[in-house]
């Protein structure tokens, strides 16, 4: 999905992807990064602090946050579980954020 | 920072890239079937060997079918031996998946990891089978009920064990010993630390 994002002129610098890696240390975060060369951030979270403030959801999980020009943000769209394509799940994130 | 500001939407994946260390985080691949028994005792048994010892030898049946016997590795490969309370519970059923993508780094340091529980053979089935391909021999120390884990002193009082690493050098002689909370996952970095050490 990040190669789509990256690689099409109306979403790139739109939308940004970042990854959370639910009881991961920062070890176990960066072995995974460079193992699968995910080239977008991830986040280790060793303590579960992040995900007890997300509502401590099984995963994966997706939150897609809508940020508006004046600073603030909003959840458009949750999802339990992966997803078929990765194109079906963006065309999905852009009609829900508004930005289709 | 500054660049996911400017971004219109921000999709934040969540997931367990390794492991869990509890119910929290777990693979939505298991669906319901997880069954959560709360906070245990940190730890429930008394070792009954120690780091410079020479492992006792043993031979459990495989998930994948056929023995293991630890001493066919000798001279071979160090051996990991991962120990796990139980199948169908929270933290077990990260902790494998997540030695699962590690492969390199057991090879790296020329070792095979033997995963091994009190669970019965068709029991360890039905649940490995939910993380998909595991490179790692599954073993079943079922009957004699728990004998090996008894022999290591990391039986617990009712018939689980432990959730240990041992780890065991190429002449069969015990490296490290790591009898964890049995509530937490053992992060991965502690069996990298002392593989390190065998080189």
């Amino acid at each position: 999905m990040y190669q789509i994002i990256e690689s099409n002129q109306d979403t790139k610098g739109k939308i940004k992807l970042i990854g959370i890696g639910a009881g991961n240390s920062p070890f176990e975060v960066n072995y995974f990064q460079e193992t699968y060369q995910i080239p977008f951030p991830l986040f280790d979270d060793k303590n579960y602090d992040i995900h007890e403030m997300l509502g401590m959801v099984r995963t994966p999980y997706f939150f897609v946050v809508k940020i508006n020009k004046d600073g603030t943000h909003k959840l458009t769209y949750t999802q339990l579980g992966g997803f078929k394509t990765a194109e079906d799940f963006l065309d999905l994130i852009l009609k829900e954020s508004g930005l289709r | 920072m500054k660049r996911i500001l400017f971004a219109n939407v921000l999709i934040v994946a969540l997931s367990v890239f390794f492991v869990a260390g509890s119910v929290f985080g777990l693979s939505e691949v298991y669906k319901n079937n997880i069954y959560d028994p709360g906070m245990l005792k940190p730890t429930d048994s008394v070792l009954k060997v120690k780091v410079g010892d020479q492992s006792p030898d043993f031979s459990l049946p495989a998930v994948q079918g056929g023995n293991v016997t630890l001493s066919q590795f000798r001279g071979k490969k160090n051996v990991v031996l991962s120990f796990i309370p139980a199948a169908w519970t929270p933290v077990c059923s990260d902790q494998w998946p997540g030695y699962n993508i590690a492969k390199p780094i057991f090879d790296k340091y020329d070792a095979i990891l033997l995963g091994i529980s009190a669970d019965n053979i068709p029991t360890l089935f039905a649940w490995t089978n939910q993380m998909g391909e595991l490179w790692f021999p599954v073993l079943s120390d079922f009957w004699p009920h728990g004998a090996l884990a008894s022999k290591l002193g990391i039986l617990r009082s009712n018939g689980t064990t432990e959730r240990a690493t041992f780890i065991i050098d190429k002449q069969g002689i015990i490296r490290y010993i790591d009898v964890h909370d049995i509530n937490e996952r053992p992060p991965l970095e502690d069996i990298v630390k002392e593989l390190e050490k065998l080189k």
